[in-house]
């Protein structure tokens, strides 16, 4: 028999009502309120623990409620987290995000709430929790309960889940491939795509096109008085390439020095070349500067275009490397140039 | 173009005295088939091994795969790789079904080199898994780029072609199971009822991104690289006028296989006179300078309205920096007012966090998916390798590596393996065989 927690608001755990809602954490063994009936939907798993809390303290005393409730729940066996569901109470929405996703960090079990797409919580925390698509009113508690529970069911048995539609969940931002049940190969849904297409019928993209993150242009520096770093995802390391970077789909950056250097040496010298793999290396190879132009930087700087270089330049290999690796080797690598007051960086490519 | 192609419907492969077919068995002489291979003086060693689906059978370093056919009108059946030019797509053609040569690296391996299992879980990659394979293990004199993570592999990959020809030759006059007609009339020469329907073309962009010749698709044997945009008949596609390369990450190439069978064109022919007119297929490339990206996309913009396309499907080959091209063909299509659907995969990490491609756009509102290159694959030992299993992690395949912080090297001493689907052999079938798509979880 496996075990779960529930978490509710002072409304659906019988506390009372709005009067009630600073009510203080609080945890109850077995199953109050719309506990009885998740309780009874799960399979082979029993709610061991109830835990409540009003809504306005989880709003207004966030981090003391968060501690209170995971101090309620250390030392106790579970396997599984739920919370709510929420409904269109943006405030109960909020709260379940909040205590859901404090549980999964804390402890790494699965932790299932449920809203109505306008509970403001969804966004908040549809990428860290799973969110089920649900009512807008208690009415609707049944049906919300049950799909929480059916989800609940799916990840106590191990079963592989089958994607965010499919589940009734929103989408958190993860796409995986899968292998389609009826295994109809992608040139069939084209065709079909196409010809809905063509006759103005509706389809659905298997790639919607997500909203961009676009950078704005950093405001002009006044470039006699800029240390400037050079960072390159063309894969320019040292011969030997002391930190292993894979010359694709990288996971691994380095920093390496150039401080009192011209130019950097190439590969016949033993100093740099590309371990890129997406490129055609021998250009690179034999001058390393034409994909990091640190030699004409050098003469900027000594023209007193610039006003210095960083000591280090820093490197990866873009090629099939995913975005998400790039960002965190970005946030790395920027903590070095902080410390060493870097005002601008030029990155080059391939 | 009318194409006769000639089906023979392989159940068994196996040696024998004298090269032969007979009620679905292909008999082969090793020794006659060798030394078509052996032509070349730079393959030092070849040997042919043969395994079907289900065997206990892990295949790395795959580099291409071709299936075997022959010309019966005038070959060659490959057009400047297996001899001199001459235009495919008209008369008739056999072609050796449920069967693939496989050009396999005897040692070494490279970046665009795959992998293939022929059972258990990682037979579900690779459409290959489920041919009989004629596998070509051979090893070469190209001392040049012996130690490349690049390798142009033209020994290797040239006589797979041969032999495939040769193998086809086996059945050229016999006849065949089935014929599959291939006709497409002139587009000026259709009738009223055909020319009313909305009028198709496909684009291919084809794998082109290496500046030096050797490592590109080709058409006709020329490199994809030096082309334009240029009108092809579909035929030619199915008829050996293009074949593979030897750059891309193998789960986004196309094999000469491919080409040959290209389901995408196969779907546009059914539906042709039924519910479109399909024009024909526009060549384009993925070459890797912006004005060259440009110049390509304005091309295929320009040829597909003088045909007075009203829709179009585009595929890439590639991912990452062909994305560019990918979006960019599909704008231009939006902006002439032809409706497209792309195929493509995606890249969206391991994790499935990362942006899927490297250029989006909100004109590509129908796309088709194929698979995630960065998919995380564990698959246990197989009982046989043909060719070298650590090709995987020492040869700069895309998808295997030597080492790693977290998941350790992607071959283990047990034979067990992790890799990324990047380096399934030809697994994301963009043009048409995948059975998978990529969605939110």
């Amino acid at each position: 028999m496996k075990k779960g927690i529930l978490y509710l608001n002072q409304f659906f755990g019988q506390i009372g009502g709005e009067d009630k809602a600073d009510y203080e954490p609080s945890i109850h063994e077995g199953q109050v309120g719309a506990g009885l009936l998740l309780n009874s939907l799960l399979e082979d798993t029993e709610i061991t623990h109830t835990v409540i809390c009003g809504d306005n303290f989880m709003g207004s005393n966030e981090a003391v409620a968060v501690d209170t409730i995971l101090g309620f729940l250390e030392g106790k066996e579970f396997d599984i987290f739920f919370a709510g569901p929420a409904f269109q109470a943006g405030r109960y929405g909020n709260a379940c995000g909040v205590i859901c996703k404090a549980v999964k960090e804390k402890f790494g079990v699965p932790v299932i709430t449920s809203m109505h797409p306008e509970n403001p919580g969804v966004d908040m925390f549809k990428k860290d929790v799973y969110i089920l698509r649900g009512g807008p009113s208690a009415a609707n508690m049944k049906k919300d309960m049950t799909q929480m529970a059916e989800l609940g069911n799916k990840f106590l048995k191990g079963e592989k889940i089958k994607g965010a539609e499919t589940e009734g969940y929103y989408p958190r931002g993860i796409r995986l491939e899968i292998f389609l049940e009826d295994e109809t190969p992608a040139s069939k849904r084209a065709i079909n795509m196409l010809l809905k297409k063509i006759n103005n019928e509706p389809f659905v993209s298997e790639l919607p096109i997500p909203e961009l993150e676009t950078v704005p242009i950093a405001p002009a520096i006044e470039l006699a008085n800029a240390k400037i770093a050079l960072i390159t995802s063309g894969g320019i390391v040292p011969v030997g390439n002391p930190d292993k970077i894979q010359s694709s789909s990288a996971t691994r950056w380095g920093r390496y020095s150039i401080a009192g250097m011209k130019r950097l040496g190439n590969e016949a010298e033993g100093a740099f070349k590309t371990i890129h793999a997406g490129y055609d290396p021998s250009a690179a190879n034999a001058d390393p500067n034409i994909t990091l132009p640190l030699d004409a930087l050098r003469a900027y700087e000594e023209e007193g275009k610039i006003k210095s270089i960083h000591d280090y330049y820093y490197a990866t290999v873009g090629t099939g490397t995913a975005e998400g690796e790039a960002a965190r080797m970005a946030l790395e690598i920027i903590e070095y140039l902080k410390a060493d007051d870097v005002d601008a960086v030029i990155l080059t490519s391939t | 173009m009318r194409l006769e192609i000639g089906n023979f419907q392989v159940e068994n492969i196996e040696f024998g005295m004298k090269s032969s077919y007979e009620n679905g068995t292909l008999t082969v002489n090793k020794e006659e088939a060798l030394s078509v291979v052996m032509k070349d003086e730079h393959i030092t060693e070849a040997d042919i091994i043969l395994t079907k689906p289900g065997d206990d059978v892990r295949i790395v370093p795959v580099k291409e795969a071709i299936e075997p056919r022959f010309r019966l009108n005038d070959g060659p059946t490959f057009p400047g790789i297996t001899g001199k030019l001459n235009s495919v797509g008209n008369g008739k053609t056999v072609a050796l079904k449920n069967c693939s040569v496989l050009a396999v690296g005897k040692r070494w391996g490279s970046f665009g080199d795959g992998l293939i299992d022929m059972s258990g879980e990682g037979a579900k990659y690779s459409i290959f898994s489920q041919f009989i394979n004629i596998c070509l293990v051979a090893d070469t004199d190209e001392e040049f780029e012996r130690h490349e993570i690049q390798k142009k592999n033209h020994a290797i990959r040239w006589a797979a072609h041969r032999l495939a020809e040769y193998l086809g030759s086996i059945v050229k006059d016999i006849t065949p199971d089935t014929t599959e007609i291939f006709e497409l009339e002139p587009i000026t020469k259709r009738d009223e009822k055909v020319n009313s329907l909305p009028s198709v073309v496909y684009v291919m962009q084809a794998q082109s991104q290496i500046e030096e010749s050797g490592f590109n698709d080709l058409v006709y044997g020329w490199d994809t690289n030096s082309i334009l945009p240029t009108f092809m008949h579909p035929n030619e596609i199915f008829d050996g006028a293009v074949i593979g390369g030897s750059y891309m990450c193998c789960s986004s190439k196309w094999s000469t296989f491919d080409f040959q069978n290209c389901p995408t064109i196969k779907s546009l022919y059914n539906e042709h006179g039924k519910t479109i007119n399909f024009l024909g297929v526009i060549m384009s490339n993925l070459n890797v300078s912006l004005e060259q990206k440009e110049r390509a996309a304005m091309f295929v913009q320009q040829i597909a309205s003088s045909l007075g396309a009203d829709a179009a499907i585009i595929t890439e080959e590639g991912y990452g920096n062909t994305d560019a091209d990918f979006i960019r063909v599909i704008t231009l299509l939006e902006e002439a007012g032809i409706k497209t659907v792309g195929m493509t995969n995606e890249c969206t990490g391991r994790d499935g966090l990362s942006q899927p491609l490297a250029a989006l756009d909100v004109a590509a509102d129908a796309i088709i998916s194929c698979g995630n290159v960065s998919t995380l694959i564990e698959l246990p030992p197989m009982g046989t390798v043909i060719g070298d299993l650590d090709a995987l992690m020492r040869d700069g395949l895309s998808g295997g590596w030597a080492d790693d912080e977290k998941l350790g090297p992607s071959v283990r001493a047990d034979g067990s393996i992790i890799m990324e689907n990047n380096a399934m052999f030809c697994g994301d079938s963009t043009l048409g065989q995948s059975i998978k798509t990529v969605i939110e979880f």
